[in-house]
């Protein structure tokens, strides 16, 4: 009788004091979270590629997880949270260390009710800045690669070799059209682009300048050619008159004939549309880069009958040049209009470098789209930059 | 010396901007930072004082010379003084110590700027519309099937791009969409693709010194 | 009929006839339902997505007076959206011209909303809800230094306050505050963006431009490297149906008010080719 009495006085208070004792950890009386699986293979590790400063903290991802809590040791060996990572993630960045000081972690997976499993710590990871972003490779090699091609047919164009440039229309034209100015005893209105001297489309333009100068310096046919930017305008300037010591008429340069205009835009298109009507030069050279005004330019050109070549790297604009003019560069014909034109060595073998990595290029697009249509694999990571 | 200064500096600050791209170390960061925060924005400082003196020197010459077109002149020279004594001197929305307000009447730089400045520039950046239709009257023939599948192209992106396109028939925006997205951005990636690789060479002929018009010489 | 005749047209006629076309839908309003084009929803949907209690939009501005009836707009819609959503924005300029106009559009909407504010809770507060850090030359350098430091390449707002005494500036100190750059240009600053924020600091962008300017940036939209366009004034008009379907802010829609004119020009337009290409074929079978 009494074992029984005893056995029932366990069966009815015991249950009751083992669940108390688990759900009592201190005065406060707040329950500790229920167990949820804990995160493993926890790695903490310098973050690559960087200037310092951080360190990355990756883990592999436990199913059914709300979120994730990242957890730093501080110095008196207390854990506290630094970031937290959603629930698809499994790796984040601490960015808030300083560098040569080691660093532990650990990572809380969060359930769905507020349940949590704790990971073990991780070794000591210390942070610091590397030398060379490892992201930044494959365009490093592509760099180089390019360099080694472009030098290697400038070698080949200056040993003598023939390098074949195929026809374009608008350069095969500038002879013509500097010729129809010269006979119908009208100047040659240059426009070197709206851009600033940084642009690469100035720098080509200015080059065909040279050219273009060189001729009429030969032919005696007068050139004008206002400029949007002041820089742009004093480079011009020594640009042509070189051009006319080049062909041996030093004295027939007139430095008025290269003259700044204004720097705005749409205000220098109304100020050379001025121009072109009044003066109505034979032939217009619209050469660099242009934004909105290029339209104003070449239909106010057209409309005094001038023989029109246009180029630029604008892709925006270069409909408008299409539609209103004879001949177009399109983007790279203009950076090869010198090298077209001049036949330099230098130049040539810098052109066929070009198209020999434009060629190289296509072949990698054409392989890496087939590969993907094939297998299904990314294949960005062959040219990756960070961010891609 | 006078071609070999500038070809140095050029070659020493390309070598460096290029460099720091790649080096994440404090020390890369901070001579790409140092670069673009402080000698970039003295570079930029000076350009557009270079600008203004150009504009000046080249306007006063003209006048002084009675060329063609010195009435202009005055009117720049005069524009630019009073805009910038009132800009400099009447604050931006009148509290400087210029007064800049007759009664009701003001001429403080916010009220220049908005009823002169967005006037001027928005009538000349509508002239595009009128040259626009110009050029597409004189210039825009189906004179081959190429040229003609262009038209039709140009006739459906142009409804597609206002409403009532999608007024006439909900496939026309589609259209015009897919051509915006298929073949516009196939053509737009080969021919920015070609300019890349354009600028990557023009700019390392330019790092080398192969290239050198931007010196002023024809060498 | 004379063909020959239809191919020398006057262009003093041509130019009225557009200026009539224009002119007369403005005068004339005719509103018709905008429709909304992918590459805009999905812009719209990215600033959804921002949280306002952990980040802010950076609204980039790089347009002047020449291009305010096409980028204006789009900047006015975005204010709106933002401010309905109570989203923090930060306002650049990239390019000093369009600098005043910026600040035009800020207090523009600010008025809207504070017309119907009861409170301070409820009103749009500058250096709460809204800083204009103002303009910085050239462009690379703010587009790089926010990276590290927004208050470093900009220690003062356009209006000279010190940005450290901005409530909103608290909390935001680089692009990792930033949920989403919006470039609005009739140039290439979203190209800028991506090309130099977003690779190297993993900052969203999204772009507003010109019409002009649209081909260029569908294959960065394609591509996932801008996430959303509006382009041109429909993609300004499309973005305000969206802003007020989703939020009803009220206010003028200059936008969609010029979408009849837009209709009337382009329809116009094809109408010249199609007389021309008439003409022509006409002349030439003649000859």
């Amino acid at each position: 009788m009494r074992s029984m009495l005893i056995c029932c006085v366990l069966l009815l208070v015991g249950p009751a004091w083992l669940a108390a004792n688990a759900q009592s950890p201190d005065a406060a009386g707040v329950p500790p979270p229920l167990p949820f699986t804990a995160p493993t293979q926890v790695v903490a590790k310098d973050t690559p590629s960087d200037g310092g400063h951080a360190i990355t903290i990756e883990w592999a991802a436990v199913p059914g997880v709300d979120h994730y809590r990242i957890e730093r040791q501080g110095e008196d060996g207390d854990f506290a949270e630094v970031t937290t990572a959603g629930r698809l993630e499994t790796s984040a960045e601490d960015s808030g260390v300083e560098n040569d000081i080691p660093y532990r972690y650990r990572v809380v997976a969060v359930g769905p009710a507020g349940e949590e499993g704790v990971s073990s710590e991780t070794a000591p990871a210390m942070s610091g800045p590397q030398w060379f972003n490892l992201e930044l490779l494959g365009v490093a090699i592509a760099i180089v690669a390019f360099v080694a091609l472009v030098s290697w047919y400038i070698r080949r164009a200056r040993r003598g070799d023939d390098l074949f440039v195929r026809r374009i229309a608008g350069l095969e034209a500038v002879d013509e059209a500097v010729g129809r100015a010269t006979e119908m005893g009208r100047s040659v209105l240059y426009i070197p682009g709206t851009g600033y001297i940084s642009d690469i489309g100035t720098i080509a333009s200015l080059n065909l300048l040279s050219e273009i100068a060189k001729r009429t310096a030969e032919y005696g046919t007068p050139i004008n050619v206002p400029n949007r930017d002041p820089v742009v305008f004093t480079v011009a300037r020594e640009v042509v008159k070189g051009a006319y010591a080049a062909a041996g008429r030093p004295d027939a340069f007139n430095p008025e004939s290269v003259y700044f205009v204004v720097e705005n835009g749409l205000a220098y298109a109304a100020a050379v549309s001025g121009i072109m009507v009044r003066e109505k030069p034979a032939t217009n050279f619209l050469m660099g880069p242009f934004y909105a005004e290029s339209l104003i330019l070449a239909e106010t050109g057209a409309m005094t009958g001038a023989i029109q070549i246009a180029g630029t790297d604008s892709t925006s604009q270069l409909p408008f040049f299409i539609v209103a003019c004879d001949y177009t560069l399109i983007g790279e014909e203009l950076y090869a209009a010198s090298a077209y034109l001049s036949r330099e060595p230098l130049m040539l073998g810098a052109l066929k470098g070009q198209d020999m990595g434009k060629l190289f290029f296509m072949v990698l697009l054409t392989v890496g789209t087939l590969l993907a249509l094939a297998t299904g694999l990314d294949v960005r990571w062959i040219l990756s930059t960070s961010g891609y | 010396m006078r071609d070999k200064l500038p070809l140095g500096l050029l070659i020493l600050m390309g070598v460096l901007g290029l460099t720091s791209r790649f080096i994440p170390h404090p020390v890369g960061e901070g001579m790409n930072a140092y670069l673009r925060d402080t000698l970039l924005r003295i570079i930029s400082a000076f350009a557009l004082i270079l600008g203004l003196g150009n504009l000046l020197l080249r306007h006063t010459h003209k006048l002084e010379h009675k060329e063609p077109g010195w009435p202009h002149s005055i009117a720049l020279i005069a524009g630019f003084v009073v805009t910038a004594v009132i800009g400099l001197l009447g604050g931006v929305s009148g509290e400087g110590p210029l007064p800049t307000a007759i009664g009701s009447f003001k001429f403080d730089i916010t009220t220049i700027y908005n009823r002169v400045l967005i006037p001027l520039g928005a009538t000349m950046f509508s002239l595009l519309a009128f040259y626009m239709a110009s050029a597409a009257y004189r210039s825009f023939r189906a004179k081959s099937w190429l040229a003609a599948l262009l038209l039709i192209s140009a006739f459906v992106v142009m409804l597609g791009q206002v409403p009532l396109g999608g007024q006439i028939s909900p496939i026309i925006p589609q259209i015009s969409q897919w051509i915006m997205e298929v073949p516009n951005t196939a053509a737009k990636r080969g021919i920015e693709l070609g300019i890349t690789l354009g600028v990557l060479a023009t700019t390392l002929k330019i790092l080398a010194g192969i290239e050198r018009s931007w010196l002023g010489s024809s060498k | 009929m004379n063909w020959a005749k239809l191919t020398q047209i006057d262009r003093r006629i041509i130019f009225i006839t557009v200026g009539l076309a224009i002119l007369i839908p403005l005068i004339f309003p005719i509103r018709m339902p905008v429709g909304t084009q992918r590459v805009t929803k999905h812009l719209f949907q990215a600033v959804e997505e921002i949280d306002p209690q952990e980040q802010v939009l950076l609204l980039s501005c790089d347009y002047a007076p020449q291009t305010e009836a096409e980028n204006q707009p789009m900047t006015v819609a975005v204010l709106r959206h933002c401010f309905a959503r109570r989203l923090p924005v930060l306002i650049n300029a990239l390019y000093v011209e369009g600098a005043p106009l910026l600040d035009l559009a800020m207090h523009q909407v600010m008025d809207e909303f504070n017309a119907h504010a009861k409170a301070n809770a409820d009103s749009i507060l500058y250096g709460r809800d809204v800083v204009y850090l103002g303009w910085q030359p050239p462009p690379i350098v703010p587009i790089l230094s926010m990276g590290r430091s927004i208050k470093g390449i900009y220690p003062v707002d356009y209006y000279l306050t010190p940005m450290d005494s901005l409530p909103l500036m608290t909390g935001v100190h680089n692009y990792d505050q930033v949920g989403l750059v919006l470039a609005i240009t009739p140039l290439a600053s979203p190209l800028w963006y991506v090309m130099y924020a977003r690779t190297k600091f993993g900052v969203k962008v999204g772009a507003g431009c010109t019409a002009v300017c649209a081909p260029d940036f569908y294959p960065y939209c394609r591509s996932g490297q801008l996430l959303g366009m509006m382009a041109g004034m429909k993609g300004a008009a499309e973005y305000e149906e969206l802003v007020e379907n989703e939020y009803h802010p009220g206010g003028r829609r200059r936008a969609t008010e010029g979408m009849a004119s837009q209709s009337a020009a382009h329809l116009l337009m094809m109408f010249f080719v199609i007389i021309g290409n008439i003409a022509y074929f006409s002349t030439r079978r003649k000859s």
